[in-house]
């Protein structure tokens, strides 16, 4: 019972404290900054009873308390640690971004909280009703927070772009929902396993259209082709620290539940790995080709998200029986993924200036003459994304290219390698403006506050020291 | 009874240690404050001593032990693990690396000493100590490997810091040039040494890869694979020990700081090839036509190099060549297979080759960096100590009895003719004729006589004491050194024979009395008719000469360096420049460039796409959903 409560005492505490500041918001001596110390404060705590939890607790499951409708396996919790690290990350980068651009309010912080709060209940769920409504708790507060700029027309077209395709592919969950109920008559993951178990992956048409509908919100929502559309128009409408924690924390929770789905039996997984292997390769290559194109640093970041996907979705293919280890795999690239990218928007929510003047690539040219310690960090967040050693990244792709030969797709992992050649193109074009251009702008203004500096450094040490630790293979 | 020693590790990591202290202590204070530079010089100097006392030790320790089971080892640590090598950091004490470990660390101390001195107001002074260390630290690794692959470690890094202190002056893009060919010439021998290596794993080296699992495996091999690896070997000691054909970069290595010709191009390093040719004696014995060639190229090499001796006009050039002879004499003695007279000759050389080295840089240091002989003379008068020490020099390098020189080169042609080696000797005693002749002719031209150049003369003065000092001490090395391998007929013990017994395979010569009579008969014949005819010459002055036919011939050095540069070195240039050129851009680059040109293409054909509209994008995944559940359909029947 005790450990059953550690284990949802992050959720408790991350929800708790989201309607504790939108209550405390109302008082008028309750500023920003106390928001801001006190989310990142909440994330923090909550970050260290996810760790307590996941070294300590071994007692795996609560079913007796949630009906099987909330389960805490490995996988969820090295997932749920990826969020929190995410959330307060974001909430560092968002004190240093704030101190330029003034349209924050203590509301700001609060979403931030609701949002990890219905991320962490999606790495948890194995039913679809709670999926659903974990998906809307989270995709309400994101959908805010991207038109939070109001005076910004990016962001408000972003938001309103966001918020139809997302109704759209919400719709598509609950109908593929209703689909699944009718077929087995339950919406639990176990029981839908068992159904496929014992009638097979296609005996029931309404079965699989159903599977198929709720897929298509997953990759909807993990951007990956032909779903990927938005996500640069929406990335490039949000502020920095959102896109940041959009790019990670909302990623890894879509895999954590996408994972737990196809997980409920290996026949299901087998069912749709054909579908997968597909999407998997057209999204990173697909990815690719739009990252090339790009001008802007925050829509490169967004399509190359999309190739992100297309690797965990190699990784998905990979879960096949072995469950544990392609699990680990896929955590393991979810945290090295979210290092490098947090830390790449962390350094820019500093460096854009006011309004995000600055997010072309031309306008970091010659950063590192000025900001060498900047343009190094940035430099290494790159290298990490592009899969070089001794980088986080590069033992991410690693793990997943050796997932996917062991499990016999060795196509999927030559194309994997060779995606991952093309990234180069545009991850390395950052680096060679910063360290081998004249500048055309000066760097030097004053920065406003060492918050997003130091986690932007602590980031950098995280690339390296994620990089080191060792998984089972 | 092999007991395991922990402070034969310590003799090389003595020098690296203080090779990295001194480096980072100059990489740290040569912008900012500048550190007294006795500090660096005084740092230097205390990793030699140090492996100089544990030398000593070693030998002690060895010579207490009976005499079959002479040696011991030390494991530092598995090197490498992989299929049948298994490789360890071992170092191997045994009577022949203990002989190399005393002389390398006491001259290798003293040069040190003497480079305070030398480099005083040089301006990366921590550098040039930073690499001294690291040189010595590599030889003692060189010479304490226990096996060939742990020698190679050392080889190479007393290549690396052979051509680091060649082009140590690099304002000067010559001396720049000269490491360049001193290094690109090494690495063609140790090609050699590297295929040699290889061919002995292939053969044998799944029993065990050190030296002592070697040496008791070689008879599983075939004459033939014992004469291959034999000869692959035999290249990288001719890199190394500058012998024919590879002998080209000693005499332009002497580019570098005086100091570092001493220690490097003269005494230490040089002399690698020899040892290692010693090292594999037991390879050696077994095929007569390896060891023939060996002896051969030795006395070739040492005849050539007498002859371009005789004309060179530059002090260190003229020791340089004397070098390269003097190895030739090596050659042919552990060629002749008299390995104990060959290393015996390496230990003495070290004494009195050291000795010229520095005395011709005091020179040097008196006139300011002037090195052409014709610029000097009568220096006798200025600079006594110089001048009597350089004297005791010349006289054991001409083998002047009973100065170091003569024992150990007597020795060898002793053997060679006692061993049936008729022409050998003949041209031996050839060249000890012409060894005595300029070695004589130089210390004449530059000491006697009146000066030449009366200005340089006037600002001439002995050098400080920091070096005296040494020159002193090797003086004295160069008389007793010889006493140490006392010849039998003199009813000498010849203890380094004896005390290398256990570790090379010496083939004794069984000569009669009558015939060592006659071989020292003619060695002193030789010297002093070498000598007499320099004094005819030069004793009383002479002006500098013009070179005409032969020898202006051998003035230009046959031309060896111009065929060279002909044959081998534009060719390549050429094959080169054609690769960059062409190859590179139209068959390597043209792929890659035109592949990222596709990539860009694509991706800007795909930008289209992201129209921003909302319409647009729902489209899209109406369209997808629609494919795919076509896809899913079509494959579900």
């Amino acid at each position: 019972m005790t450990n059953d409560f550690i284990l949802f005492f992050p959720v408790v505490l991350v929800s708790l404290g989201a309607i504790g500041l939108m209550l405390a918001g109302t008082c008028r001596c309750f500023r920003l900054e106390h928001a801001a110390w006190a989310s990142g404060g909440l994330f923090g705590l909550a970050f260290l009873v996810q760790l307590s939890a996941t070294l300590a607790c071994d007692h795996s499951l609560y079913n007796s308390l949630f009906k099987d409708i909330l389960v805490v396996s490995p996988f969820s919790k090295a997932a749920g640690l990826v969020i929190l690290g995410c959330g307060l990350f974001s909430v560092c980068s968002s004190i240093s971004y704030f101190k330029r651009n003034n349209f924050s309010g203590v509301e700001y912080y609060s979403l931030l909280l609701f949002a990890a709060a219905g991320m962490l209940l999606l790495t948890m769920t194995r039913e679809l009703v709670t999926a659903f409504i974990a998906l809307e708790i989270m995709s309400l507060a994101i959908y805010v927070l991207v038109g939070y700029d109001r005076d910004n027309v990016l962001s408000t077209e972003a938001v309103m772009k966001y918020l139809v395709l997302g109704a759209f592919g919400g719709a598509f969950f609950a109908m593929g929902g209703a689909f699944i109920f009718g077929a087995v008559g339950s919406t639990k993951f176990h029981l839908i396993g068992n159904f496929v178990a014992t009638n097979g992956f296609s005996a029931s048409p309404a079965l699989l259209a159903g599977g198929f509908f709720i897929m298509v919100t997953l990759f909807f929502k993990a951007a990956a082709f032909p779903f990927h559309a938005w996500v640069l128009d929406v990335y490039d409408g949000a502020s920095m620290p959102i896109t940041g924690f959009m790019a990670t924390a909302l990623k890894t929770a879509i895999f954590a539940v996408f994972a737990n789905f196809l997980l409920a039996d290996a026949a299901l997984q087998q069912g749709w790995v054909n579908v997968l292997f597909y999407i998997a390769i057209l999204s990173m290559f697909m990815g690719n080709f739009i990252a090339i194109g790009q001008n802007s640093l925050k829509r490169m970041l967004a399509a190359s998200g999309i190739v992100h996907s297309g690797y965990l979705l190699i990784g998905l293919v990979a879960l096949g029986s072995q469950q544990q280890i392609p699990g680990s795999v896929i955590a393991y690239y979810l945290a090295a993924y979210a290092a490098g990218t947090l830390g790449i928007f962390s350094a820019l929510s500093f460096l854009s200036g006011k309004g995000e003047q600055w997010k072309n690539f031309n306008d970091f040219k010659g950063l590192a003459k000025t900001n060498p310690y900047t343009a190094f960090a940035i430099s290494i967040f790159l290298l990490s994304m592009a899969g070089i050693p001794p980088t986080a990244g590069f033992m991410g792709k690693l793990y997943i290219i050796i997932a996917a030969i062991k499990a016999g797709h060795v196509s999927l992992a030559v194309l994997g390698i060779v995606s991952s050649i093309i990234a180069m193109w545009y991850y390395l074009r950052l680096i060679v403006l910063m360290y081998f251009h004249e500048a055309e702008r000066s760097f030097v203004e004053e920065y406003p506050c060492r918050v997003g500096m130091v986690s932007t450094f602590v980031l950098v040490l995280c690339v390296f020291a994620i990089s080191l630790y060792p998984i089972a293979l | 009874m092999a007991h395991s020693t922990f402070y034969l590790g310590m003799i090389p990591l003595y020098p690296l240690l203080g090779a990295v202290c001194i480096g980072l202590l100059h990489i740290f204070t040569c912008r900012r404050c500048r550190l007294p530079q006795l500090v660096y010089g005084l740092l230097a100097c205390v990793g030699p001593a140090l492996s100089f006392f544990l030398a000593l030790r070693v030998f002690f320790e060895l010579q207490a032990l009976p005499l079959e089971s002479r040696f011991f080892s030390y494991k530092a640590f598995t090197w490498f693990s992989v299929g049948d090598l298994h490789l360890n950091m071992g170092f191997l004490a045994d009577p022949l690396s203990s002989l190399m470990l005393l002389f390398v660390t006491f001259i290798g101390t003293l040069i040190h000493v003497y480079s305070i001195g030398y480099m005083d107001g040089d301006k990366t002074y921590g550098k040039f100590f930073a690499y001294m260390n690291l040189f010595l630290g590599s030889m003692l690794i060189l010479v304490l490997a226990d096996s060939p692959v742990v020698m190679f470690i050392g080889w190479e890094g007393v290549g690396l810091c052979s051509y680091l202190l060649i082009s140590y002056y690099n304002e000067d893009s010559e001396n720049v040039l000269a490491g360049n060919k001193a290094f690109i010439v090494n690495r063609i021998g140790d090609l050699g040494f590297v295929l040699g290596m290889g061919f002995l794993f292939w053969a044998i080296g799944s029993h065990g890869f050190d030296f002592l699992s070697l040496k008791a495996n070689a008879h599983l091999m075939t004459e033939s694979t014992i004469l291959i690896v034999c000869l692959l070997l035999f290249i990288g000691a001719t890199g190394k020990s500058a012998q024919i054909p590879l002998y080209v970069w000693l005499p332009d290595a002497m580019a570098g700081p005086t100091p570092v010709s001493a220690l490097i191009h003269a005494a230490t390093m040089v002399t690698a090839g020899v040892y290692m040719v010693a090292r594999f004696s037991f390879l050696y014995v077994e095929v007569a036509s390896a060891s023939m060639v060996v002896a051969w190229v030795g006395i070739l090499t040492a005849l050539l190099a007498a002859v371009f001796g005789m004309f060179q006009d530059d002090i260190k050039k003229i020791l340089a060549y004397s070098t390269v002879s003097q190895l030739g004499y090596m050659f042919a003695g552990v060629g002749v297979t008299a390995y104990s007279a060959g290393i015996f000759h390496v230990f003495t050389h070290a004494f009195f080759k050291a000795l010229l080295f520095l005395g011709a840089g005091a020179v040097i240091y008196a006139l300011h960096h002037q090195q052409n002989i014709w610029k000097m003379g009568g220096l006798k008068k200025k600079m006594p100590i110089t001048y009597w020490t350089m004297l005791v020099g010349a006289l054991a390098l001409a083998g002047c009895p009973p100065f170091a020189g003569f024992f150990s080169k007597d020795e060898i042609l002793y053997s060679a003719l006692a061993n049936g080696h008729f022409f050998i000797w003949l041209i031996g005693v050839l060249v000890a004729a012409m060894t005595a002749y300029y070695t004589f002719r130089m210390i004449f031209v530059v000491f006697h006589g009146e000066p030449r150049d009366q200005h340089a003369y006037e600002h001439a003065h002995e050098a400080p004491l920091v070096m005296t000092i040494p020159l002193i001490i090797l003086a004295i090395g160069a008389v007793i050194a010889g006493f140490y391998n006392f010849p039998a007929i003199f009813g000498g013990e010849q203890m380094i024979s004896h005390w290398l017994a256990p570790s090379v395979a010496d083939q004794h010569p069984h000569g009669s009395f009558l015939l060592e009579f006659f071989v020292i008969a003619t060695s002193v014949a030789a010297f002093a008719f070498g000598v007499w005819v320099a004094y005819k010459r030069f004793g009383k002055g002479a002006e500098e000469p013009v070179f005409t036919g032969f020898a202006s011939f051998a003035f230009h050095k046959f031309y060896v360096d111009e065929l060279y540069n002909a044959v081998f070195v534009q060719p390549y240039k050429v094959i080169g420049t054609a690769i960059s050129d062409e190859v590179e851009p139209n068959m390597t680059d043209a792929p890659v460039t035109s592949a990222s040109r596709l990539y860009m293409r694509v991706g800007n054909l795909v930008k289209i796409f992201q129209s921003g509209y909302v319409r647009t994008y729902a489209i899209y995944m109406v369209l997808g959903l629609g494919i795919m559940s076509l896809i899913l359909s079509q494959s579900l029947n």
